[in-house]
Protein backbone atom coordinates (compact mmCIF):
# COMPACT_ATOMS: atom_id res chain seq x y z
CA UNK A 1 0.00 0.00 0.00
CA UNK A 2 1.51 3.48 -0.98
CA UNK A 3 2.51 6.04 1.81
CA UNK A 4 -0.48 7.92 3.95
CA UNK A 5 -0.44 11.18 2.43
CA UNK A 6 -0.35 14.92 4.48
CA UNK A 7 -1.86 17.30 2.38
CA UNK A 8 -1.57 21.20 3.36
CA UNK A 9 -4.38 22.78 0.95
CA UNK A 10 -4.14 26.57 -0.13
CA UNK A 11 -6.74 29.13 -1.06
CA UNK A 12 -6.26 30.84 -3.94
CA UNK A 13 -7.88 34.35 -4.90
CA UNK A 14 -6.19 36.34 -7.79
CA UNK A 15 -3.14 34.57 -7.84
CA UNK A 16 -2.45 35.22 -3.96
CA UNK A 17 -2.88 32.63 -0.76
CA UNK A 18 -5.11 33.58 1.00
CA UNK A 19 -6.87 32.43 4.66
CA UNK A 20 -10.24 33.67 6.16
CA UNK A 21 -9.97 35.49 9.29
CA UNK A 22 -13.28 35.35 11.16
CA UNK A 23 -15.24 38.66 10.85
CA UNK A 24 -12.19 40.37 8.82
CA UNK A 25 -12.54 38.43 5.13
CA UNK A 26 -9.33 37.28 3.77
CA UNK A 27 -6.23 37.99 4.48
CA UNK A 28 -2.87 37.39 1.97
CA UNK A 29 -0.07 34.84 3.11
CA UNK A 30 1.83 35.00 0.61
CA UNK A 31 2.32 33.81 -3.35
CA UNK A 32 1.56 30.33 -4.36
CA UNK A 33 5.16 29.66 -5.03
CA UNK A 34 6.69 30.80 -2.14
CA UNK A 35 4.24 28.22 0.25
CA UNK A 36 4.97 25.58 -2.44
CA UNK A 37 8.63 25.69 -1.53
CA UNK A 38 7.88 25.68 1.80
CA UNK A 39 5.44 23.02 1.78
CA UNK A 40 8.18 20.91 -0.13
CA UNK A 41 10.54 21.59 2.18
CA UNK A 42 8.81 20.53 4.95
CA UNK A 43 7.78 17.06 3.45
CA UNK A 44 4.16 17.43 2.26
CA UNK A 45 3.70 14.79 0.11
CA UNK A 46 1.19 16.85 -2.08
CA UNK A 47 -0.76 19.99 -2.11
CA UNK A 48 -3.99 21.09 -3.07
CA UNK A 49 -4.82 24.49 -4.38
CA UNK A 50 -8.44 25.70 -4.62
CA UNK A 51 -8.84 28.84 -6.74
CA UNK A 52 -11.46 30.86 -4.77
CA UNK A 53 -11.43 34.13 -7.60
CA UNK A 54 -15.22 34.77 -8.01
CA UNK A 55 -14.97 35.43 -11.35
CA UNK A 56 -13.63 34.19 -14.75
CA UNK A 57 -11.14 36.93 -15.44
CA UNK A 58 -9.33 36.67 -12.39
CA UNK A 59 -9.14 32.88 -12.99
CA UNK A 60 -7.30 34.00 -16.63
CA UNK A 61 -3.88 34.64 -14.43
CA UNK A 62 -3.90 31.42 -12.58
CA UNK A 63 -2.12 29.63 -16.01
CA UNK A 64 0.28 31.77 -15.12
CA UNK A 65 1.06 31.16 -11.47
CA UNK A 66 0.07 26.86 -11.68
CA UNK A 67 3.26 27.00 -14.30
CA UNK A 68 5.24 28.86 -12.08
CA UNK A 69 4.59 26.38 -9.35
CA UNK A 70 4.98 23.21 -11.61
CA UNK A 71 8.44 24.56 -12.24
CA UNK A 72 9.76 24.97 -8.76
CA UNK A 73 7.79 21.60 -6.93
CA UNK A 74 8.98 18.56 -6.60
CA UNK A 75 6.08 16.72 -5.38
CA UNK A 76 2.40 16.69 -6.90
CA UNK A 77 -0.36 18.92 -6.82
CA UNK A 78 -4.18 19.21 -7.77
CA UNK A 79 -5.50 22.79 -8.64
CA UNK A 80 -9.18 23.34 -8.60
CA UNK A 81 -11.89 26.00 -8.79
CA UNK A 82 -14.47 26.70 -11.35
CA UNK A 83 -13.28 23.88 -13.57
CA UNK A 84 -16.69 23.08 -15.79
CA UNK A 85 -15.30 22.09 -19.27
CA UNK A 86 -12.39 19.49 -20.44
CA UNK A 87 -10.75 22.49 -21.55
CA UNK A 88 -10.25 24.38 -18.37
CA UNK A 89 -8.66 20.90 -17.24
CA UNK A 90 -6.60 20.89 -19.91
CA UNK A 91 -5.39 24.16 -19.54
CA UNK A 92 -4.55 23.52 -15.74
CA UNK A 93 -2.76 20.14 -16.53
CA UNK A 94 -1.23 21.34 -19.72
CA UNK A 95 0.32 24.22 -17.56
CA UNK A 96 1.83 21.65 -15.19
CA UNK A 97 -0.72 20.30 -12.49
CA UNK A 98 -1.06 17.09 -11.95
CA UNK A 99 -4.45 16.73 -11.13
CA UNK A 100 -7.62 18.80 -11.18
CA UNK A 101 -10.51 19.07 -9.06
CA UNK A 102 -13.94 19.36 -9.69
CA UNK A 103 -17.08 19.99 -7.60
CA UNK A 104 -20.41 21.96 -8.31
CA UNK A 105 -19.74 21.83 -12.01
CA UNK A 106 -19.63 17.74 -11.53
CA UNK A 107 -22.87 18.19 -9.59
CA UNK A 108 -24.67 19.84 -11.58
CA UNK A 109 -23.66 18.07 -14.91
CA UNK A 110 -22.32 14.54 -13.65
CA UNK A 111 -20.67 13.88 -17.11
CA UNK A 112 -18.20 15.93 -16.85
CA UNK A 113 -15.98 13.59 -14.58
CA UNK A 114 -16.59 11.21 -17.39
CA UNK A 115 -14.61 13.37 -20.24
CA UNK A 116 -12.45 14.41 -17.97
CA UNK A 117 -11.42 10.67 -17.19
CA UNK A 118 -11.48 9.54 -20.75
CA UNK A 119 -9.55 12.60 -22.03
CA UNK A 120 -6.69 12.49 -19.42
CA UNK A 121 -7.10 9.53 -17.33
CA UNK A 122 -9.09 9.20 -13.95
CA UNK A 123 -5.99 9.42 -12.07
CA UNK A 124 -5.78 13.09 -13.27
CA UNK A 125 -9.58 13.96 -11.68
CA UNK A 126 -10.13 14.45 -8.16
CA UNK A 127 -13.94 14.95 -7.32
CA UNK A 128 -14.14 17.41 -4.15
CA UNK A 129 -17.59 16.82 -2.26
CA UNK A 130 -18.94 19.07 0.74
CA UNK A 131 -21.12 17.41 3.35
CA UNK A 132 -23.14 17.81 5.83
CA UNK A 133 -24.81 15.56 8.41
CA UNK A 134 -28.73 15.03 7.67
CA UNK A 135 -31.76 13.73 9.33
CA UNK A 136 -33.16 12.38 5.69
CA UNK A 137 -29.99 11.38 3.89
CA UNK A 138 -27.57 10.69 6.58
CA UNK A 139 -24.98 12.77 4.69
CA UNK A 140 -26.04 15.53 2.03
CA UNK A 141 -24.19 16.61 -0.30
CA UNK A 142 -23.82 20.75 -0.78
CA UNK A 143 -22.48 23.14 -3.55
CA UNK A 144 -20.92 26.32 -3.71
CA UNK A 145 -18.82 26.03 -0.50
CA UNK A 146 -21.04 24.55 1.51
CA UNK A 147 -23.65 26.68 0.68
CA UNK A 148 -26.25 25.42 -1.29
CA UNK A 149 -28.15 22.11 -0.61
CA UNK A 150 -28.47 19.55 -3.10
CA UNK A 151 -30.90 16.67 -2.44
CA UNK A 152 -28.29 14.21 -3.29
CA UNK A 153 -26.95 12.17 -0.50
CA UNK A 154 -22.90 11.45 -0.04
CA UNK A 155 -23.57 7.92 -0.18
CA UNK A 156 -25.28 7.80 -3.68
CA UNK A 157 -23.02 10.52 -4.90
CA UNK A 158 -19.65 8.92 -3.76
CA UNK A 159 -20.51 5.97 -5.55
CA UNK A 160 -21.38 7.34 -8.34
CA UNK A 161 -18.55 9.80 -9.03
CA UNK A 162 -16.96 6.60 -8.78
CA UNK A 163 -18.71 5.02 -11.38
CA UNK A 164 -18.44 8.02 -13.88
CA UNK A 165 -14.55 7.91 -13.57
CA UNK A 166 -13.42 10.39 -10.68
CA UNK A 167 -9.56 8.91 -9.22
CA UNK A 168 -9.75 10.26 -5.71
CA UNK A 169 -12.10 11.36 -3.61
CA UNK A 170 -11.68 14.96 -1.55
CA UNK A 171 -14.42 14.77 1.55
CA UNK A 172 -15.13 17.77 3.49
CA UNK A 173 -16.96 17.71 6.76
CA UNK A 174 -19.09 21.02 6.50
CA UNK A 175 -19.84 20.18 10.16
CA UNK A 176 -16.07 19.80 11.21
CA UNK A 177 -14.49 22.15 8.88
CA UNK A 178 -13.03 25.30 10.82
CA UNK A 179 -14.00 23.65 14.13
CA UNK A 180 -10.63 21.48 15.26
CA UNK A 181 -12.68 19.20 16.65
CA UNK A 182 -11.47 16.19 14.69
CA UNK A 183 -12.42 14.46 11.37
CA UNK A 184 -15.70 12.67 11.26
CA UNK A 185 -14.76 9.28 11.34
CA UNK A 186 -18.38 7.94 11.00
CA UNK A 187 -18.22 9.28 7.72
CA UNK A 188 -14.94 8.25 6.58
CA UNK A 189 -15.77 4.89 7.58
CA UNK A 190 -18.51 3.90 4.96
CA UNK A 191 -16.28 6.44 2.59
CA UNK A 192 -12.88 4.65 2.48
CA UNK A 193 -15.16 1.62 1.37
CA UNK A 194 -14.73 2.97 -2.43
CA UNK A 195 -12.25 1.28 -4.29
CA UNK A 196 -10.52 4.74 -5.21
CA UNK A 197 -8.66 6.89 -2.48
CA UNK A 198 -9.75 9.10 -0.29
CA UNK A 199 -8.43 12.42 1.03
CA UNK A 200 -10.27 13.15 4.45
CA UNK A 201 -10.85 16.97 5.14
CA UNK A 202 -12.21 19.00 7.52
CA UNK A 203 -12.06 19.32 11.33
CA UNK A 204 -8.11 18.72 11.40
CA UNK A 205 -6.99 20.21 15.35
CA UNK A 206 -4.62 17.99 16.66
CA UNK A 207 -2.33 15.43 15.73
CA UNK A 208 -4.38 12.29 16.90
CA UNK A 209 -7.42 13.64 14.86
CA UNK A 210 -5.13 12.54 11.75
CA UNK A 211 -4.31 9.48 13.51
CA UNK A 212 -8.04 8.85 13.61
CA UNK A 213 -8.56 9.63 10.02
CA UNK A 214 -6.29 7.44 8.80
CA UNK A 215 -7.01 4.13 11.13
CA UNK A 216 -10.70 4.97 9.45
CA UNK A 217 -9.52 4.56 6.17
CA UNK A 218 -8.62 7.68 4.70
CA UNK A 219 -5.64 7.54 2.42
CA UNK A 220 -4.67 10.70 2.99
CA UNK A 221 -5.65 13.98 4.96
CA UNK A 222 -5.95 17.67 4.26
CA UNK A 223 -5.44 20.37 6.38
CA UNK A 224 -4.95 24.40 5.99
CA UNK A 225 -4.99 26.53 8.87
CA UNK A 226 -2.97 24.17 11.24
CA UNK A 227 -0.39 23.85 8.79
CA UNK A 228 0.04 27.34 7.00
CA UNK A 229 -0.10 29.32 11.16
CA UNK A 230 2.42 26.26 11.52
CA UNK A 231 0.65 25.58 14.62
CA UNK A 232 1.39 21.80 13.57
CA UNK A 233 4.42 21.51 11.64
CA UNK A 234 4.26 18.74 8.69
CA UNK A 235 7.43 16.87 9.98
CA UNK A 236 6.26 16.56 13.07
CA UNK A 237 3.14 15.42 12.57
CA UNK A 238 4.53 12.98 10.18
CA UNK A 239 6.96 11.41 12.97
CA UNK A 240 3.90 10.88 15.35
CA UNK A 241 2.03 9.31 12.48
CA UNK A 242 5.17 6.75 11.81
CA UNK A 243 5.97 6.57 15.51
CA UNK A 244 2.00 4.76 15.41
CA UNK A 245 2.57 2.39 12.55
CA UNK A 246 1.44 4.07 9.94
CA UNK A 247 2.75 4.05 6.57
CA UNK A 248 4.38 7.69 6.02
CA UNK A 249 7.01 9.09 3.96
CA UNK A 250 9.36 10.49 6.50
CA UNK B 1 28.76 28.43 -22.28
CA UNK B 2 30.19 25.28 -23.76
CA UNK B 3 27.86 22.86 -25.91
CA UNK B 4 26.44 20.40 -23.60
CA UNK B 5 24.58 17.06 -24.78
CA UNK B 6 20.76 18.62 -24.82
CA UNK B 7 17.81 16.33 -24.10
CA UNK B 8 15.11 15.75 -26.17
CA UNK B 9 11.42 16.28 -24.56
CA UNK B 10 9.33 14.33 -26.54
CA UNK B 11 5.77 16.91 -26.95
CA UNK B 12 3.30 14.51 -28.00
CA UNK B 13 0.43 16.41 -25.97
CA UNK B 14 0.83 13.86 -23.32
CA UNK B 15 2.83 14.51 -20.56
CA UNK B 16 3.64 16.72 -17.72
CA UNK B 17 6.45 18.48 -19.15
CA UNK B 18 6.18 21.89 -17.29
CA UNK B 19 7.01 19.82 -14.33
CA UNK B 20 9.53 17.49 -15.98
CA UNK B 21 11.41 20.90 -17.22
CA UNK B 22 11.90 22.51 -13.71
CA UNK B 23 13.42 19.25 -12.50
CA UNK B 24 15.76 19.93 -15.50
CA UNK B 25 15.94 23.37 -14.97
CA UNK B 26 16.80 22.66 -11.18
CA UNK B 27 19.53 20.31 -12.01
CA UNK B 28 20.92 22.51 -14.72
CA UNK B 29 20.36 20.07 -17.76
CA UNK B 30 19.87 21.77 -20.82
CA UNK B 31 16.78 20.30 -22.62
CA UNK B 32 14.64 21.01 -25.59
CA UNK B 33 10.85 20.13 -26.54
CA UNK B 34 10.50 18.15 -30.03
CA UNK B 35 6.76 17.64 -31.55
CA UNK B 36 8.30 15.81 -34.49
CA UNK B 37 11.66 13.96 -34.70
CA UNK B 38 12.90 16.51 -36.76
CA UNK B 39 12.94 18.65 -34.15
CA UNK B 40 15.21 16.30 -31.46
CA UNK B 41 18.70 17.64 -30.51
CA UNK B 42 21.46 15.83 -32.46
CA UNK B 43 22.88 14.22 -29.75
CA UNK B 44 22.00 13.18 -26.09
CA UNK B 45 19.01 11.61 -24.14
CA UNK B 46 15.71 11.62 -25.40
CA UNK B 47 12.64 11.85 -22.85
CA UNK B 48 9.56 10.16 -23.37
CA UNK B 49 7.11 11.51 -20.64
CA UNK B 50 3.56 10.20 -20.53
CA UNK B 51 0.14 10.47 -18.92
CA UNK B 52 -3.28 8.95 -20.21
CA UNK B 53 -4.16 5.99 -22.33
CA UNK B 54 -1.60 3.50 -23.85
CA UNK B 55 -3.87 3.68 -27.31
CA UNK B 56 -4.21 7.32 -27.41
CA UNK B 57 -0.94 8.30 -26.83
CA UNK B 58 0.24 5.48 -29.00
CA UNK B 59 -1.91 7.34 -32.16
CA UNK B 60 -0.12 10.33 -30.68
CA UNK B 61 3.62 9.48 -31.05
CA UNK B 62 2.94 7.61 -34.54
CA UNK B 63 1.32 10.82 -36.11
CA UNK B 64 4.37 12.86 -35.13
CA UNK B 65 6.60 9.88 -36.94
CA UNK B 66 7.84 8.83 -33.15
CA UNK B 67 6.74 5.45 -33.36
CA UNK B 68 8.52 5.08 -36.37
CA UNK B 69 12.04 7.17 -35.13
CA UNK B 70 12.10 5.76 -32.28
CA UNK B 71 13.09 2.70 -32.97
CA UNK B 72 15.55 4.19 -35.26
CA UNK B 73 17.14 6.17 -32.99
CA UNK B 74 17.37 3.34 -30.43
CA UNK B 75 19.02 1.18 -32.99
CA UNK B 76 21.57 4.09 -33.51
CA UNK B 77 22.76 3.66 -29.79
CA UNK B 78 20.53 7.11 -29.09
CA UNK B 79 19.75 6.80 -25.18
CA UNK B 80 15.67 6.65 -24.45
CA UNK B 81 14.36 7.34 -21.19
CA UNK B 82 10.13 6.34 -20.47
CA UNK B 83 8.72 7.94 -17.75
CA UNK B 84 4.97 6.43 -16.32
CA UNK B 85 3.46 5.70 -19.25
CA UNK B 86 6.13 6.22 -21.39
CA UNK B 87 7.88 2.93 -19.80
CA UNK B 88 4.84 0.94 -20.61
CA UNK B 89 5.01 2.09 -24.08
CA UNK B 90 8.49 0.69 -24.53
CA UNK B 91 7.18 -2.15 -23.55
CA UNK B 92 5.76 -5.22 -26.29
CA UNK B 93 1.90 -4.24 -25.45
CA UNK B 94 -0.45 -3.08 -22.25
CA UNK B 95 -3.54 -4.84 -21.36
CA UNK B 96 -4.82 -1.54 -21.43
CA UNK B 97 -5.18 -1.12 -25.33
CA UNK B 98 -4.96 -4.86 -25.66
CA UNK B 99 -5.23 -4.62 -30.30
CA UNK B 100 -2.03 -1.83 -30.00
CA UNK B 101 1.44 -2.82 -30.02
CA UNK B 102 3.90 -1.15 -27.82
CA UNK B 103 7.60 0.04 -29.08
CA UNK B 104 9.04 -3.51 -28.14
CA UNK B 105 12.05 -1.76 -26.64
CA UNK B 106 11.92 -3.69 -23.55
CA UNK B 107 10.81 -7.12 -23.05
CA UNK B 108 7.72 -7.66 -21.59
CA UNK B 109 3.69 -6.53 -20.91
CA UNK B 110 1.90 -4.45 -19.34
CA UNK B 111 -1.33 -5.50 -16.60
CA UNK B 112 -3.78 -4.19 -14.61
CA UNK B 113 -2.83 -3.79 -10.96
CA UNK B 114 -5.22 -5.00 -8.64
CA UNK B 115 -7.45 -7.07 -8.00
CA UNK B 116 -7.52 -6.24 -4.04
CA UNK B 117 -5.76 -2.95 -3.71
CA UNK B 118 -7.12 0.36 -4.85
CA UNK B 119 -6.29 1.63 -8.66
CA UNK B 120 -5.15 3.80 -10.11
CA UNK B 121 -1.95 3.33 -7.33
CA UNK B 122 -2.00 6.88 -6.96
CA UNK B 123 0.68 7.89 -3.90
CA UNK B 124 4.45 7.18 -2.53
CA UNK B 125 5.94 3.72 -2.62
CA UNK B 126 8.99 2.53 -1.17
CA UNK B 127 11.69 0.67 -4.15
CA UNK B 128 13.82 -1.82 -3.41
CA UNK B 129 16.45 -2.60 -5.89
CA UNK B 130 16.40 -6.13 -7.69
CA UNK B 131 19.09 -6.06 -10.12
CA UNK B 132 22.29 -4.08 -9.69
CA UNK B 133 22.72 -1.12 -12.18
CA UNK B 134 25.97 1.15 -13.16
CA UNK B 135 24.21 4.12 -12.82
CA UNK B 136 21.33 3.48 -10.19
CA UNK B 137 22.51 3.00 -6.56
CA UNK B 138 20.34 0.86 -3.56
CA UNK B 139 17.40 3.11 -3.07
CA UNK B 140 17.59 1.71 0.43
CA UNK B 141 13.82 1.83 1.10
CA UNK B 142 13.68 5.37 -0.56
CA UNK B 143 10.06 6.49 -1.43
CA UNK B 144 9.05 8.11 -5.03
CA UNK B 145 5.83 9.01 -6.84
CA UNK B 146 3.39 6.72 -8.46
CA UNK B 147 -0.11 7.45 -10.70
CA UNK B 148 -0.75 4.43 -12.60
CA UNK B 149 -3.56 1.76 -13.05
CA UNK B 150 -1.03 -0.47 -15.23
CA UNK B 151 2.34 -1.92 -14.52
CA UNK B 152 5.13 -3.81 -15.94
CA UNK B 153 5.63 -7.56 -15.48
CA UNK B 154 8.88 -7.64 -13.19
CA UNK B 155 11.65 -9.66 -14.79
CA UNK B 156 14.96 -10.78 -13.97
CA UNK B 157 16.81 -7.04 -15.36
CA UNK B 158 14.31 -5.31 -13.16
CA UNK B 159 16.71 -2.53 -11.80
CA UNK B 160 14.45 -1.53 -8.88
CA UNK B 161 10.83 -3.34 -7.74
CA UNK B 162 7.44 -1.97 -6.37
CA UNK B 163 4.54 -3.41 -4.75
CA UNK B 164 0.81 -2.29 -4.99
CA UNK B 165 -0.95 -5.52 -4.14
CA UNK B 166 1.74 -7.52 -6.52
CA UNK B 167 5.36 -6.57 -7.10
CA UNK B 168 6.18 -4.77 -10.47
CA UNK B 169 9.10 -3.28 -12.57
CA UNK B 170 9.34 0.12 -10.97
CA UNK B 171 12.62 0.97 -13.01
CA UNK B 172 13.22 -1.37 -16.11
CA UNK B 173 16.81 -1.08 -17.98
CA UNK B 174 18.18 -2.70 -21.52
CA UNK B 175 21.75 -1.08 -22.27
CA UNK B 176 20.50 2.66 -23.37
CA UNK B 177 16.62 2.60 -23.04
CA UNK B 178 15.19 2.86 -19.55
CA UNK B 179 12.19 2.97 -18.35
CA UNK B 180 10.39 4.82 -15.15
CA UNK B 181 7.28 3.90 -13.84
CA UNK B 182 7.38 6.35 -10.71
CA UNK B 183 7.46 9.89 -11.26
CA UNK B 184 11.31 11.27 -10.44
CA UNK B 185 10.14 14.51 -11.19
CA UNK B 186 7.50 14.19 -8.72
CA UNK B 187 9.05 12.45 -6.15
CA UNK B 188 11.17 15.19 -4.01
CA UNK B 189 14.54 14.86 -3.91
CA UNK B 190 15.42 11.25 -4.02
CA UNK B 191 13.42 11.49 -7.58
CA UNK B 192 15.76 14.11 -8.42
CA UNK B 193 19.07 12.15 -7.97
CA UNK B 194 17.25 9.44 -9.99
CA UNK B 195 16.51 11.11 -12.49
CA UNK B 196 20.20 12.60 -12.75
CA UNK B 197 21.74 9.84 -12.22
CA UNK B 198 19.79 8.33 -15.38
CA UNK B 199 20.26 11.22 -17.25
CA UNK B 200 24.18 11.78 -16.60
CA UNK B 201 24.58 7.98 -17.59
CA UNK B 202 22.94 8.58 -20.66
CA UNK B 203 25.60 11.44 -21.31
CA UNK B 204 23.63 14.69 -20.26
CA UNK B 205 26.15 17.39 -18.84
CA UNK B 206 25.57 20.61 -17.15
CA UNK B 207 27.44 22.75 -19.39
CA UNK B 208 30.59 23.74 -18.12
CA UNK B 209 31.30 27.96 -18.32
CA UNK B 210 33.87 28.61 -20.92
CA UNK B 211 37.34 30.25 -20.03
CA UNK B 212 36.77 33.81 -20.21
CA UNK B 213 39.09 34.76 -23.68
CA UNK B 214 40.55 37.95 -22.96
Amino acid sequence: MPAKRVIPCLDVKQGRVVKGVQFKGLRDIGHPVELARRYDAESADELVFLDISASLEARGTRESWVRDVAHELSIPFTVGGGVSKVEDARSLLRAGADKVAVNSAASLRPALVTELADAFGRQCVVAAVDVKRDPVLGWRVYLKGGTEPTERSAQDWLWELNELGAGEILLTSMDRDGTGDGFDLPLLDWASELPIPLIASGGAGREVHFLEALEHGADAVLAATLFHENLLPIPRLKAYLAEHDLSIRI
Amino acid sequence: MSAAPTITLIDYDAGNLASLEGALDRMGLVHLRAATPEQAAATGPIVLPGVGHFDAAQRSLAERGWWRALPELVAEGRPLLGICLGLQLLAEGSEEAPRAAGLGLIPGIVRRLGPGVKVPHMGWSQVRQHMPHPALPDPKGAWLYFVHSYALEPSTESVYLADHGRPFAAIEARGMVMGFQPHPEKSGRPGLLLLQSALTWMGARTPVPEEPCN
